[in-house]
């Protein structure tokens, strides 16, 4: 895969970060950061993980680890430092890459950084064939660890190949989504790598920064995001003539955002469909199906108990697993969807399980509730989602909310914070006893418990 | 460069643009200030200022509230030039 990556001429342009990236300057990139990570130790069958910001170190980091034959582990360069060494302690890699120096203001799509590699003694190297390893919460227990293997990733790239409508050779993909995660990395980068598509980050992630990347070029431009991102176009701006279509994924899109994209720049929003586990599984990239999905090729899904089913040939969770996500060659999705029998069009519904998506990054309500809950401050607490997440706890004796946002900002990135705390005076029970999750019954008690410390 | 509307936006400003987003009413729009809110209120703030904000990550966690907001938007617009 590696090689394929990597193969065209040496002055195609492959990236646009700031400038133009030909494939030749990021082979010697990829050249350069293999050198650091063997000098870290890192040999065939050892394991690497990445806690960098989207940057071109990033890039040639990935594929450095990859040409060594290692396994990679992804992490998201938000998590707060006891996030990752909770994830470094679970997946025990021998190389942790950092960025040494990194610049990059809040609104950038990307950032300057420089690579910085160190051993670890307590690494272990990789005990199956994967990859790539990625964390997602488990709605319950421990975080999930995701696996895939090079193969399937080639199938994956496979898939967005026979997609007519994906842009190919000669096009642009305007990114707006992380390459940590399974959009970006594979529909963005790889897919861009291995089709010879330009990527393209924009400077700033504006609606003005997003439309300056797509007039940055005359070649025709799709811009891949995450819904948010088209409610930013569609608020003004001028006519982008190079843009073909955007396509969002990541979390349902609102029913009337399609038509007013259309309206603004008289081209498809299209929507896809993934899992970390598989990737993409399902596409409107027209958006003539909205709010339905199509199967990606070579793709068979099911509907069963109102939950989405995806045939997959080996599970892909690795350590401890939960038994019931795979089960006889099929991958429970934990959407609840509709299937027309028809055409096999797919319409999903929603989350079956306490994860919600807060501009597309994933958040597990029962992690931010297990880690509000531990907290020395907190006595007994419920956390809710219903635009926002929100927390209703009862203080111990002598702690503030104050104390409660600090100790949350020290265990918790910033996109799984609750965003309002309501100090009650008792949680509210049900006639059994056991705290409800009622949210009349959350506000009325919140309505009539007294002031709280600040 | 034009800067239109000449005045850093009010409380009552940024608490519509606030409510663009999602469709919601200003009176479903909190205090408290999430993350994609602040990326909303500094991208429509460009729009209707014609302007580029200069951001730290300082000055972004002062945009946590919508008083913070406002208080940061007015030191970022009265330190940008007009014409």
């Amino acid at each position: 895969m590696q090689h394929e990556l990597l193969a065209g001429q040496p002055d195609d342009r492959c990236i646009w970060m700031g400038g133009p990236v030909p494939r030749g300057e990021l082979a010697d990139l990829v050249d350069a950061h293999q050198r650091l990570l063997e000098s870290s130790g890192l040999r065939p069958g050892g394991t690497a993980a990445l806690n960098l910001p989207p940057s071109l170190a990033y890039i040639a980091t990935l594929l450095a680890a990859w040409r060594i034959g290692a396994q990679v582990s992804l992490l998201d360069h938000r998590l707060v430092p006891h996030e990752v060494d909770k994830a470094l302690e679970r997946l025990a890699p021998q190389v942790v890459v950092t960025a040494e120096s990194a610049t990059s203001s809040p609104m950038a799509g990307y950032a300057r950084a420089a690579a910085h590699a160190a051993a670890r003694s307590e690494g272990r190297p990789a005990a199956t064939p994967h990859v790539l390893i990625q964390l997602s919460s488990g709605s319950t227990g421990p975080s999930k660890v995701i696996a895939r293997t090079a193969a399937d990733l080639i199938d994956e790239l496979g898939r967005y190949a026979k997609l007519s409508e994906y842009p190919g050779s000669g096009e642009r993909i305007v990114l707006l989504a992380s390459i940590v995660h399974v959009l970006g990395l594979v529909g963005g980068l790889l897919h861009c790598l291995h089709a010879g598509t330009e990527l393209v980050y924009p400077e700033r992630l504006t609606a003005d920064g997003i439309r300056a990347a797509v007039t940055a070029s005359t070649e025709p431009t799709m811009v891949l995001g995450v819904p948010f991102h088209a409610e930013l176009l569609i608020t003004g701006g001028h006519p982008l003539p190079q843009l073909t279509r955007m396509v969002v994924a990541g979390e349902l899109t609102r029913p009337w955002l399609p038509g007013a994209f259309r309206d603004r720049y008289g081209v498809p929003l299209g929507s896809m469909y993934g899992m970390t586990e598989l990737g993409v599984i399902a596409t409107d990239l027209s958006g003539q199906h909205a709010p339905a999905v199509a199967p990606a090729p070579g793709m068979s899904l099911r509907v069963a108990d109102g939950e989405l089913l995806v045939k997959m040939a080996a599970s892909p969770y690795v350590g401890i697993v939960d038994e019931t996500r795979w089960v006889d060659g099929w991958l429970r999705t934990k959407d609840a969807a509709t299937m027309d029998p028809a055409t096999g069009l797919v319409r999903i519904l929603g989350r079956l399980d306490s994860q919600i998506s807060i501009g597309g990054l994933k958040v597990d309500l029962t992690e931010v509730e297990q880690t509000l809950c531990a907290l020395p401050e907190v006595e007994s607490g419920v956390v809710a989602y219903d635009t926002e997440i929100e927390a209703y706890l009862v203080l111990q004796p002598g702690s503030t909310v104050s104390d409660v946002k600090s100790a949350l900002a020290e265990q918790l990135a910033p996109y799984k914070r609750p965003r309002q705390i309501h100090v009650l005076e008792s949680m509210p029970r049900t006639t059994t006893g056991k705290i409800t999750r009622s949210r009349a019954a959350l506000r009325a008690a919140a309505s009539a418990s007294p002031a709280a410390p600040s | 460069m034009t800067r239109y509307p000449p005045e850093p936006p009010g409380r009552e400003e940024v608490v519509t643009i606030l409510a663009k987003l999602g469709d919601r009413t200003p009176d479903d729009v909190t205090e408290q200030i999430g993350s994609l809110e602040v990326a909303w209120l500094i991208s429509e703030v460009e729009q209707q200022y014609h302007v580029t904000l200069e951001l730290s990550d300082e000055t972004l966690a002062q945009m946590v509230t919508i008083s913070g907001a406002v208080a940061t938007l007015a030191d970022l617009l009265s330190g940008v030039p007009d014409g």
